[in-house]
């Protein structure tokens, strides 16, 4: 790729825009495993559990290689993992709760998961080497979670009434905060799309109209404008953060003596 | 939830023979394709495909697993 770019090549500021981008797609993608993780025996099916299984572990596996990045920054990845407070925490507003029923899956699995893919296609396609090599190695891991999301709104939406009604809510309720986090409109964003790390804020938003747009009207959810509202700049997100359950869980704290690196 | 039987077959390598190496049960084919490629993940494989099973048809026993699609089919 031509202009390819290393962490030596970025100024402190630039640095620090990335680092919050890296920590975002992180955190998501180790939330996201534990929203799937609490529905590998609760899913419609058996199937639908291994299925969910295999996506917990790809989430948690791209979680790692994604905090293993800040070794290109000479940061030790340990403490970001394993030792902060859950109002550090940087994932995608829609996951600071747990998932109700199936119909929240799904919409984690239509709206979350897909804007993830979105941010990492953008990072793949951009000048940061070292995440866009493994951006790509991710992205044709997640073609099977687009699919299996896919699958399950048409499904749902296909069904009762309730069910229609649920799953539209649902991912009703997830896609203004989801799409902010996904298209960050502050300098900090703007700063990595001029230094053509990531695509500019409009350019991500319309490629998740693009993409998704049509499976989510079948449901009967129009797409809406991103909700910025009490934008948290340092984190790249709304207000709040994932319950400290979660973040135990994410954490490892049960097992931190058990660990083996 | 209705759902229906999806025979799955997958190769090794490019130039292997197709083999038979289970089943799932999912509502339709499209989500029966994510649930084989997840259920059989156990290879590295080169392809996987699925059949419903009732579009098999039985030719030389009545009593092997494929044989009701044909009982249902006539």
């Amino acid at each position: 790729m031509s202009g390819a770019l290393n962490a030596a090549d970025l100024d402190d500021t630039l640095r620090a825009d990335l680092r919050r981008l890296i920590v975002s797609l992180a955190d998501t993608k180790r939330i996201l495993g534990i929203r799937y993780s609490d529905w590998l025996l609760g899913a419609p099916s058996i199937e639908t559990g291994i299925a969910a299984s295999g996506m917990t572990q790809d989430e948690w596996g791209h979680a790692r290689l994604l905090y293993a990045l800040l070794k290109d920054f000479d940061e030790d990845p340990g403490p970001v993992e394993h030792d902060r407070d859950p109002s550090a925490y940087a994932c995608c507003d829609a996951l600071d709760a747990p998932a109700d029923d199936w119909a929240d899956v799904v919409a984690f699995m239509a709206v979350v998961d897909n804007a993830l893919t979105i941010v990492l296609e953008g990072l793949a396609e951009g000048t940061y080497e070292p995440a866009s090599g493994r951006a790509s190695k991710m992205i044709a891991e997640e073609g099977f979670h687009g699919e299996m999301a896919a699958a399950w709104v048409r499904r749902l939406a296909a069904g009762s009434v309730e069910a229609r009604q649920r799953v539209a809510a649902a991912c009703a309720g997830v896609l203004p905060r989801t799409l902010a986090w996904m298209a960050p409109d502050d300098e900090p964003a703007r700063r990595l799309a001029e230094a053509g790390i990531l695509p500019a804020a409009e350019t991500m938003l319309a490629r998740f109209t693009e993409r998704h747009g049509a499976l989510l009207a079948g449901a009967g959810v129009d797409m809406p404008e991103p909700d910025r509202s009490d934008w948290d700049g340092a984190r790249g997100r709304g207000p709040g953060h994932p319950g400290l359950e979660a973040v135990e869980r994410a954490r490892g704290d049960r097992n931190r003596e058990l660990f083996v690196e | 939830m209705k759902e229906s039987v999806y025979d799955v077959f997958a190769r090794k390598e490019r130039g292997d023979p197709l083999h038979h190496i289970g089943y799932i049960d999912a509502p339709d084919s499209e989500l029966a394709r994510v649930y084989a490629w997840r259920a059989y993940d156990e290879q590295n494989w080169f392809e996987m495909c699925i059949v419903p099973r009732e579009a098999i048809i039985a030719v030389n026993r009545d009593d092997g697993p494929f044989a009701r699609s044909r009982e249902t089919a006539s």
